[in-house]
């Protein structure tokens, strides 16, 4: 009796989904397996120099902004790879030489500069054509890794990757020409002045710095911008009429500059206009300075890691190694975790850039960043315990790296604001009919009984499993698998709940907002983890078991802080503290004097 | 005079009449004060007094009768939220004698004039706000023991008055100051604590050439008034309005405000429940916030009836000393006020005996000053 009600009740669309699933050959991805032939595009007036194959496939929804309405491209599981294997041969050669001379503690900067300039790395982004590498952001990734040793180069040349990357989109082909071999030669790097001073006034704009046509037809820029150095190049963010915003390349020794502490500031400055680039595809290339970011925070950490190591490994305790200390081990065992889980990301991130047709992979540029921020600041204090007294002059130079990485572009509040109104942006366009009912139950009563239904296992914090993830992945990572789809499936939920409390109104839930950004941040990092255990145990990469117990250790941590942070949201303010914790501290903001009395203070005796 | 008599009646306290109650005829039949004839009225001579009666009979007879007529001088003597002197008149009361030795003058109010004479000089702590201590209940237990009311009403005291004690957000010292200048910069200083940034500036009208008044004035604008302040449509008039009273405890100071225009207030016509476009930023790093000029109504100092741009006490409370304000103000960093027309709508105070300033003007005309 019960099999037949089961029978009856199962959904034919289910059973279909379900046979097709496990016995089914679909077409559906006949495409994407078969070789793809491009031709190459040439030049037909310089035929010595051919450009770099694109090889990208068509475009695919975008990834993360998906998973916030709980939708989740399986085939990205099977982790972007995108490089063949001439280019790998030719990565390696150039990482070899850079890794010969920035491993060396010996060199000098002279000598790594040298040594950039000898690999073109000052023109890797540029075209083949140009005289530059043409190089993608998975290769730049690995390049960066090494280079990373000298954070000063690292982020100088971050920056420089990413103003060559927005002038090659931005200028005039004529304009680009003309400056593009004095910007790859190393003399002069790009700069990029993007972000401003807060503002200190009520009557003041946030973002001040203003651009304006005279009758010559000539751009002037005036305003003030954070930046480490006025020397080179300046890629400057300005505002131009209607409050629309557009980038100027302001030449070195350009008249009306000035630099003071940290801050250059522009006065009527003439500036070259990036015309022919929009301000969406502006802000994917700036973006792409925050998976650099994260690069260099990871191979900070790393040395942590090593310096930790290091220091461990020679001391003994009671008579016995002192690496035998479980705790210590553990530290550095997290150490490696996170090293993983963000190097992962950071990969499959470049992954999808490099991989798909106008990628739209901005919000996990902006995760990559802020997972490394977020693990990265508390994982190096736990590290730097280890050997804190004895190497202190090691530990604070670490410490000062972490901290002018964390400082470096924009504060992790801002990314998480923008990862997380970009991710409810998505779902609300999605599920506006629904949120609309919602917000009026006594109008669609019939609507409010079914969603009732459909969100009992919701409310019960125990969704049906019906992405089948593991079907996408090796068979051994079943159990964590089904942990990511628990989180995926819970985002909609999450999602749902915030846009049904605030309406439109969610835009300023601040709190809330953070812990879905750090939710989604948490579900890339797992993704990206599972998806490359996968691959390397099936390939049979060296130490891929431990890659598997990476991964399932990574997801079994991480997908409990993503139940946490989506349970706080369900819970709400009252609930979950928020509404307190604001309250003390906007008594902090207000008060002039301690907030509580001294534990010894006394009213009468 | 009706305003007078309504105030008559509004001021008394009819429940003075209850708690007084045992304010017998023969407490008024006192003959001899004994606080009557000091001449130096201090502490030290208040408990001079208390220790002659002490020693003047081993009986203290009429100690009821001099407890209550001490009470009455605790004013006069300055002594009236002194801990040390109430401790000294629980004191006087003997000790042992009153304590109910079994369960019928325990139930039945053991000596209850004594009883009641300790729990109106307790009342009258309270009343002062003075909160008694431990040794104080160690002495109304070795007066009346365990089960006596005044140690009842001791723990009931003990047990509300630390809770107000701390109530007011406005933390005031122990004791006032004396001095009106420091009263009304306390005064302004609270008032101004709604925004943590402001500054109160001191001023002496000496330095405006043209001032009639030659006094002080205590004067609070934060930089977010100054930027309000500037911001003022030059064809509206800035308005000074008051003078208003603000409490110190039983201290009152005059205050004048400067008020002018808000600014418009956000509208969103926007459908709350329509989530289809929710507003995202711009990705780009390091861009925050938007280009233009915010123009919305959102600070603590507009409020429904105009933006109160500064607020200020001075000496007189006059027109004149308020004129000299608004010169120091345009001289100090709001140069703005030069272009703008100032109007004074200055009403007369509430109550003249609650004025703490060296002297108060009133002007009750509108008068436009450049």
């Amino acid at each position: 009796m019960n099999f037949a009600r089961r029978i009856c009740a199962m959904h034919r669309q289910n059973v279909g989904s379900t046979f097709n699933r496990k016995f089914g050959f679909s077409a559906s991805n006949l495409e994407a397996t078969q070789p793809q032939v491009q031709e190459g595009k040439f030049d037909f007036e310089d035929l010595k120099v051919l450009e770099r194959t694109e090889r990208r496939k068509p475009k695919i929804r975008p990834f993360m902004k998906d998973v916030f309405v709980s939708v989740f491209n399986k085939d990205l599981l099977a982790y972007p790879e995108f490089i063949n294997k001439e280019e790998s041969e030719c990565l390696n050669k150039t990482v070899e030489a850079l890794e010969s001379i920035f491993n060396d503690s010996t060199k000098s900067r002279n000598d790594r500069k040298q040594a950039l300039l000898k690999t073109k790395m000052y023109a890797a982004p540029v075209s083949l054509t140009h005289g530059g590498l043409a190089m993608n952001y998975t290769e730049s990734l690995r390049c960066l890794e090494v280079i990373a040793s000298d954070i000063i180069l690292a982020q100088e040349i971050s920056d420089h990757w990413v103003g060559l990357e927005a002038l090659s989109k931005g200028l005039e082909a004529e304009q680009y020409q003309q400056i593009i071999d004095h910007l790859i030669s190393g003399e002069q790097t790009i700069k990029l002045c993007l972000k401003e001073r807060i503002s200190e006034k009520i009557t003041q704009p946030d973002f001040r710095t203003k651009a304006e046509i005279n009758s010559q037809g000539i751009w002037h820029i005036t305003g003030e911008k954070v930046c480490i150095s006025n020397t080179g190049y300046l890629l400057v963010l300005c505002s131009v009429e209607a409050g629309h915003l557009k980038a100027f390349l302001v030449h070195p020794n350009a008249s009306g500059v000035e630099h003071k502490d940290q801050f250059v500031s522009f006065r009527n400055t003439p500036g070259t206009p990036l015309g022919t680039i929009s301000e969406q595809n502006l802000s994917q290339i700036l973006g792409g300075s925050r998976l650099h970011a994260a690069t260099l925070c990871r191979t900070t950490i790393a040395r942590a890691v090593k310096a930790c190591v290091d220091y461990v490994r020679p001391k003994f305790l009671s008579g016995k190694p002192l690496s035998e200390v479980s705790s210590i081990r553990a530290t550095i065992g997290n150490g490696v975790l996170d090293l993983y889980a963000s190097e992962s990301a950071e990969y499959f991130t470049a992954g999808l850039l490099d991989m798909y047709e106008e990628p739209d992979a901005e919000m996990e540029m902006a995760m990559c960043r802020n997972f490394m921020l977020k693990h990265g600041l508390s994982r190096i204090i736990e590290l730097l315990e280890i050997p804190a007294l004895e190497q202190e002059v090691e530990c604070k130079r670490v410490l000062e790296e972490i901290r002018q990485l964390a400082a470096y572009g924009d504060s992790s509040d801002s990314i998480n604001m923008f990862i997380a109104l970009n991710g409810i942006h998505h779902a609300g366009k999605m599920m506006a009919e629904e949120i609309k009912q919602i917000r009026n139950p006594l109008f669609h009563p019939t609507f409010m009984i079914k969603k009732i239904i459909t969100n009992r296992h919701q409310e019960k914090d125990d969704p049906k499993l019906e992405l089948y993830l593991a079907d996408y992945l090796h068979p051994s990572l079943r159990v964590p698998s089904e942990r990511l789809e628990y989180c995926v499936l819970r985002m909609r939920y999450a999602c749902e709940t915030m846009m049904s409390r605030h309406g439109m109104e969610v835009a300023k839930a601040f709190t809330e907002l953070n812990r879905l950004a750090e939710a989604a941040t948490e579900i890339l990092a797992m993704s990206a983890v599972l998806a490359r255990a996968s691959r390397s145990y099936c390939i049979g990469l060296r130490n891929s078991e431990l890659e598997m117990k990476l991964a399932t250790c990574y997801v079994g941590a991480a997908s409990d802080r993503v139940k946490a942070l989506i349970k706080a949201i369900e819970k709400g303010e009252y609930l979950n503290l928020d509404c307190f914790t604001t309250m003390f501290g906007k008594k902090a903001l207000d008060a002039t004097t301690e907030l509580v009395e001294k534990p010894i203070a006394r009213t009468f005796w | 005079m009706a305003t007078k008599i309504l105030r008559t009646f509004l001021r008394s306290k009819p429940s003075n009449y209850i708690t007084k109650r045992y304010e017998s005829k023969e407490k008024s039949l006192i003959t001899y004060d004994p606080f009557w004839n000091k001449s130096k009225k201090d502490k030290s001579s208040y408990l001079e007094v208390i220790k002659m009666f002490e020693g003047r009979d081993i009986r203290r007879r009429g100690h009821v009768e001099f407890i209550y007529a001490a009470l009455k001088q605790m004013d006069e003597f300055g002594v009236k939220k002194d801990l040390e002197a109430y401790k000294a008149l629980i004191d006087v009361l003997p000790k042992g004698k009153f304590i109910p030795t079994n369960i019928f003058q325990a139930e039945f109010m053991h000596y209850p004039k004594q009883q009641q004479c300790a729990v109106d000089l307790l009342e009258q702590m309270e009343d002062n706000g003075v909160i008694p201590d431990t040794e104080m209940e160690q002495m109304l237990l070795n007066i009346f023991g365990r089960r006596g009311i005044p140690l009842r009403k001791f723990w009931r005291m003990m047990y509300w008055m630390p809770k107000f004690k701390n109530l007011s957000p406005w933390l005031l010292p122990e004791k006032l100051p004396d001095n009106t200048l420091d009263l009304a910069k306390m005064a302004i200083q609270r008032i101004m604590s709604v925004d943590p940034t402001v500054k109160i500036n001191i001023y002496q009208t000496e330095e405006i050439e043209a001032s009639i008044d030659k006094t002080w004035i205590v004067s609070g604008q934060s930089e977010t008034q100054k930027s309000l302040l500037a911001e003022q449509n030059q064809k509206q008039p800035l308005v000074v309005k008051g003078p208003f009273d603000v409490y110190m405890r039983d201290q009152v100071v005059t205050y004048f405000t400067l008020i002018g225009e808000i600014r418009p207030e956000h509208k969103d016509n926007r459908d709350i429940d329509d989530v289809s476009n929710i507003d995202n930023p711009p990705g780009i790093p390091g861009y925050i916030g938007s280009t233009a000029i915010p123009t919305i109504y959102n600070t603590v100092h507009e409020q429904d009836d105009g933006t109160i741009v500064a607020i200020c006490a001075t000496g007189t409370s006059s027109r004149d000393s308020l004129l000299s304000w608004i010169r120091l103000l345009e001289k100090y960093g709001n140069p703005s006020l030069s272009e703008l027309a100032v109007i004074f709508t200055l009403t007369s105070p509430s109550s003249s005996d609650m004025i703490t300033q060296d002297s108060q003007v009133t002007v009750d005309d509108e008068k436009r000053a450049e």
